[in-house]
């Protein structure tokens, strides 16, 4: 379901006709696309953004502020180095972590805070955040930990966040967005939130969306999803005449490599092959 | 001025009989891997050019990229049938580097090998599709014929209207059943050899000559 109406979450399937004059349901004309297989780039940007602000809802709510204010710091800096795989694997089990500390955890600010400086991600601290009540958190709080981080785009945002706080109706800055739609996610309370914000949010990425695009991407190596390598299987069947199941071990669709026009002359280990085009065929094939 | 023409387009219509009876027809030798493609190549090479086509191995997926042998004459009642061999990579369904692993291949090697032997079938793949003109399909006549790839590759090679001999290889080997492969194949005929021994390799001739002249 490639189209997600940003207001409802409705899903349309790609090329539904219904979306074009706005959603059945809710009437909201902003919808996000989500397409079969994210992209890690998206995921990990919107993992550490969201992150990073989180971070600095976080030590405000948490009991010791210092502490998890530290071990986030670095936690949103190392992300930031580790690049965009690293970010998006992380990104993946925090919000793992997340949907199922949510399930089984109702309001308890222990478990939060343990799963926070666990992992310094966007979901958790925003959870805290709805838990604590949208209140107004102490703005020194929020300051200090925007001056602890280290990368100027999250002090940015933690600034944003700062000024914010006092006047969320006009809230722009689309981090801060992140975490308070997370909050509408899993309570429906949240739902009263200003049109200013729920507009703004078709910038971020949602949490569903994230949290597919991390379980695909987490749950990529071992597949025990029936769901997921149906899917795969289905995908396989349309594109792939040859699908690498491990490095070192292929399955091959015979007849999609019969009928293809080019000529895979060489594979990589990352999945990529090298193809010769067929009007260059005759010229290639003599060196062997 | 009639005459000269008739004479011209009577020269023209003996050169082109002569051409197109001199190029030598391209014949892939194709069958699943480790049923005796190079051996026998490597036989028919060495029989009538005197070189061999490439290593052979009981290890699976030696042949990972198409060997080709130019201008094989075979020469059979007086007659000589010109081909080009092609000897392919053994075309499967799933290439496993840890097979590899039994036969004292180290870990690198042996995803090494899977991969090129993954490229190696998606060149006789390819070379199925655009260049070959008939197929000998070799069987190992030890194991069960009725598999996917023989299954595919037969039904690709019959609907390209392809001249094709089946041989059932391996007949020195004591389990081989050359009567399990005919019955696989009825439309078509199976010829029993052995590439390695080079048993029954005349009717082998016969056939080719028949088949591909």
């Amino acid at each position: 379901m490639p189209h997600q109406c940003t207001n409802c979450d409705r899903t349309f399937a790609d090329g539904s006709k219904e979306m074009l004059s706005g959603c059945p349901d809710c009437g909201g004309n902003k919808f996000q696309f989500r397409p079969a297989s994210a992209s890690n780039v998206t995921d990990s940007g919107a993992g550490s953004d969201g992150g990073s602000s989180g971070n600095a809802r976080v030590a405000d709510s948490a009991e010791s502020p210092s502490e998890s204010t530290n071990g986030n710091a670095s936690g949103a800096t190392g992300t930031g180095r580790s690049g965009v795989t690293g970010a998006a694997a992380d990104a993946g089990s925090a919000v793992r972590d997340w949907v199922r500390g949510s399930s089984s955890d109702s309001g308890g600010t222990t478990a939060q805070t343990e799963r926070r400086s666990k992992s310094p991600r966007a979901w958790p601290g925003t959870e805290s955040e709805s838990e604590s009540g949208t209140g107004p958190e102490s703005d020194s709080g929020t300051e200090s930990e925007s001056d602890v981080q280290s990368t100027p785009a999250d002090a940015g945002v933690a600034d944003a966040t700062d000024v914010d706080n006092a006047t969320e109706a006009t809230d722009a800055s689309s981090t801060t967005d992140a975490a308070t739609v997370d909050r509408s996610e899993p309570d429906p309370s949240a739902d009263a939130e200003d049109r200013a914000q729920a507009s703004a949010r078709t910038d971020v990425v949602s949490p569903e969306e994230l949290s597919a695009a991390a379980e695909q991407s987490a749950e990529e190596p071992d597949a025990d999803q029936p769901g997921l390598s149906e899917l795969r299987k289905e995908l396989n069947d349309q594109f792939e005449s040859i699908k690498i199941v491990n490095p070192g071990q292929y399955e091959l669709n015979l007849m999609e490599l019969y009928d293809r026009d080019e000529y895979i002359i060489s594979l990589r280990e990352d999945g990529r092959y090298v193809i010769e085009v067929p009007d260059r065929w005759n010229d290639g094939d003599e060196d062997e | 001025m009639g005459l000269l023409n008739g004479l011209k387009d009577s020269v023209t219509r003996v050169t082109e009989r002569l051409f197109s009876a001199s190029e030598p027809k391209r014949i892939g030798i194709y069958g699943p891997p480790n049923a005796g493609k190079t051996t026998l190549a490597n036989r028919i090479a060495r029989d009538w050019t005197g070189d061999a086509i490439g290593p052979e191995s009981h290890i699976p997926h030696e042949t990972r990229r198409a060997r080709r042998k130019e201008n094989v004459d075979i020469e059979r009642n007086g007659k000589t049938v010109s081909i080009d061999i092609v000897d392919t990579p053994g075309v499967t369904t799933k290439v496993d580097y840890k097979e590899f692993l039994e036969h004292d291949m180290e870990k690198d090697d042996a995803v090494r090998r899977s991969r090129e032997a993954t490229e190696g079938v998606a060149e006789a793949m390819h070379w199925l599709r655009e260049d070959v003109e008939g197929v000998i399909y070799v069987l190992d006549s030890t194991e069960d014929p009725f598999t996917q790839v023989n299954t595919m590759l037969i039904g690709i090679i019959e609907s390209q209207e392809l001249p094709v001999l089946i041989l059932a290889n391996k007949i020195d080997c004591e389990d081989s059943n050359i009567q399990r492969i005919s019955n696989a194949f009825p439309q078509h005929e199976t010829i029993p050899l052995s590439a390695l021994e080079g048993d029954n390799m005349d009717e082998v001739y016969d056939k080719i000559a028949e088949y591909f002249a």
